[in-house]
């Protein structure tokens, strides 16, 4: 009988852990979603902060202009010697 | 006597207890056949229900791996107007939190006789969350994603569109919707008493779309679009369009068209018509870039090089037509480098007429692509016009770009071909697709490795001090073009004053990292490709080879 007692209660317990292991299981995955969707906000936020044309306007706004091409110099380190 | 009376009471007493076990016996037989289906589905309801679980739609992001296209959080705001017995109130204070106008939604919640209706479908989450906290009854909130584009303009025709249902509608959203889009799952929620979810049983998992990778480049991209805008403003222009190639991998690197319009309001760019992809979708006569057919044709065929000389009046007559350069000039001795360097007509057509004929030339405009689609990554490609009648004139028009439609990118692509040695890459704008191979790339030789560096070299000519782009020079780069005016046809033949100007160039032009296409669509006050195109092709290639930080090949004195 006691046997028997034991057992049941085992199995109430296993059951009962069973459940709050899904419980668990389900608000994580909630939190899951969450994060991807929070992630995916910041990358949309920050290629909308990181876009050429905002970029450009701000630097216009601090006198800046653009440097000519041909201006630019270049060091090739891969010719020999002289 | 007494002990009959107890044995009857007893006889009772079972019969009561056998009539009640036979009572629920009967019961619950009735509950476990008749009702059975009808109680099960009941407690189904009550505990568990199914769930769609939406695929997010895959990033697009271009080629350092910008987001160019993302899905966002949303929230589907759902009411049912059977439960909602003060409508005009709720809708007041729904319309208040969400933002959105008072009186259609008053006329959707006030309607009885319905028993589902969105309030507002990919609602700002926030405000939905605050709605939600409102507990208002009848009201329910569905987890939704919504596409946002957060540059905005940048590459917004290219992008397209992807509607309320994820599906994508236009532009590479529709063209890889199938990659992007992934497949919904379904589950289902068990509940407990108090309604708390206590697990969850996936039938099917959602299979997120994939995420694809571009090869346009958002820095350039937006630069393009930004010197489209000061070149259609500058010109009074109807449209223009610009295209940034890498010739040795068909890449794209930007596909820019002005007017733009903002990704995200596609709809709205829709009605106002400006949301066509003008680079595939539209047709022009290409005006004398096409030129290099003629000429890389002869060449091709070992007729002429680019010293044989021939005398040249001013203007020709081809059967009925009178064919005349661009200006007045006497007869003068010019080489097939003259022709393509001042873009002499009646060179081209002379050239045409003795070396190549109608099946040489159509044998060529076949070899450079021309009449077909180049296959690129984007829907409702247009593969031009190339004359279907050939009359005594046609020899006379066809040479210098005139009687064919082409689109930019045919255009574009053609001369990556030349700057890549001869060989023809489709011009793509889809790297990768996340988890796939690249795509394979139709390649096909156009031009022999020595006619293609000649034809190079003379159009280097055409960004000489004696050409028609000098405007298209980039201190310290050799540059290597053609400039194209080209009169718009109409229903009534030629419509006068409307003009569409091009340059097509490649740089440095002693190992072309780039071609640049800029075509201007009724420019006003100039009509000329070198003096409309040029600077914009300048502009644009100069930021680019910079930004590539490909070093200059001429040493500036």
């Amino acid at each position: 009988m006691i046997l028997f007692a034991l057992l049941l209660a085992g199995v109430v317990a296993v059951n009962v852990a069973v459940l709050r292991a899904h419980v668990a299981v389900s608000r994580l995955d909630q939190k899951r979603g969450q994060l991807q969707a929070r992630n995916q906000a910041l990358a949309s936020e920050l290629s909308a902060a990181s876009s050429a044309p905002r970029i450009e306007r701000a630097a216009r706004r601090l006198g800046l202009v653009q440097a000519s091409a041909g201006n630019t110099g270049y060091t090739d380190l891969t010719s020999p010697r002289r | 006597m007494k002990a009959r009376v107890v044995n009857s009471r007893l006889r009772l007493l079972l019969l009561v207890i056998l009539l009640t076990f036979a009572a629920l016996g009967a019961r619950a037989a009735w509950l476990q056949t008749v009702r059975a289906s009808s109680l099960a589905a009941l407690a189904q309801k009550q505990t568990k229900f199914d769930l769609n679980l939406p695929a997010s739609r895959g990033t697009i992001y271009d080629r350092l791996g910008t987001p160019l296209a993302i899905g966002e959080q949303a929230t589907d705001v759902i009411a049912d107007p059977m439960q909602i017995s003060q409508p005009r109130r709720d809708a007041r204070i729904v319309a208040k939190v969400l933002g959105i106008p008072v009186r259609p939604l008053y006329r959707e919640l006030s309607d009885q006789s319905r028993g589902f209706v969105y309030v507002e479908r990919k609602a700002d989450p926030k405000r939905a969350a605050a709605l939600s906290k409102r507990n208002l009854t009848g009201f329910t909130f569905q987890s939704d994603e919504r596409r946002v584009y957060p540059q905005g303009t940048v590459a917004a025709s290219v992008l397209g569109y992807a509607g309320v249902d994820n599906t994508g509608l236009a532009g590479l959203e529709r063209e890889l919707n199938k990659q992007l889009a992934g497949t919904p799952g379904r589950a289902t929620i068990v509940r407990d008493a108090t309604g708390q979810a206590v697990n969850t049983i996936q039938e099917r998992p959602a299979h997120d779309g994939r995420s694809v990778f571009l090869t346009l480049d958002s820095h350039i991209q937006a630069n393009a679009e930004q010197v489209l805008e000061q070149t259609v403003q500058q010109w009074h222009a109807k449209d223009a369009t610009a295209i940034v190639l890498d010739p040795h991998t068909g890449s794209i690197l930007a596909m820019a068209q002005e007017p733009g319009f903002n990704a995200n309001d596609y709809p709205g760019a829709f009605s106002h018509g400006l949301s066509i992809d003008h680079a595939v979708n539209d047709v022009f006569e290409p005006g004398s870039v096409f030129k290099v057919v003629t000429v890389g044709g002869a060449l091709s065929e070992h007729k002429i090089t680019p010293q044989t000389a021939f005398t040249l009046p001013y203007s020709i007559h081809v059967a009925d037509r009178t064919i005349h350069d661009a200006e007045i000039r006497p007869t003068e001795r010019m080489t097939v480098a003259q022709i393509l360097q001042r873009s002499s007509n009646v060179g081209a057509v002379t050239i045409a007429e003795r070396y190549l004929g109608q099946t040489g030339l159509v044998k060529w405009m076949k070899r450079f692509g021309f009449g077909r689609k180049t296959g690129i990554d984007l829907p409702g490609e247009t593969r031009g016009l190339l004359p279907s009648y050939w009359s005594g004139s046609t020899i006379g028009n066809v040479p210098i770009g005139q009687g064919v439609s082409v689109t930019s990118v045919q255009l574009a692509s053609a001369y990556a071909a030349i700057a890549n040695g001869g060989q023809w890459i489709q011009p793509h704008l889809v790297e990768h697709v996340l988890g796939q191979a690249p795509p394979k790339l139709h390649r096909r030789r156009i031009l022999a490795p020595d006619v293609d560096r000649e034809l190079r070299t003379m159009l280097k000519g055409v960004v000489s001090d004696q050409g028609t782009a000098v405007l298209a020079r980039i201190p310290g780069y050799t540059v290597a073009g053609k400039t194209g005016t080209a009169q718009k046809p109409g229903p009534h033949g030629y419509i006068p004053g409307a003009y569409v100007a091009t340059f097509v160039g490649m740089v440095p032009a002693s190992n072309p990292r780039l071609v640049v296409l800029v075509s201007v669509d009724e420019p006003h006050g100039q009509i000329y490709g070198g003096l409309v195109a040029a600077p914009a092709f300048e502009q644009i290639a100069s930021f680019d080879l910079q930004y590539l930080e490909v070093p200059p090949d001429v040493r500036l004195k």
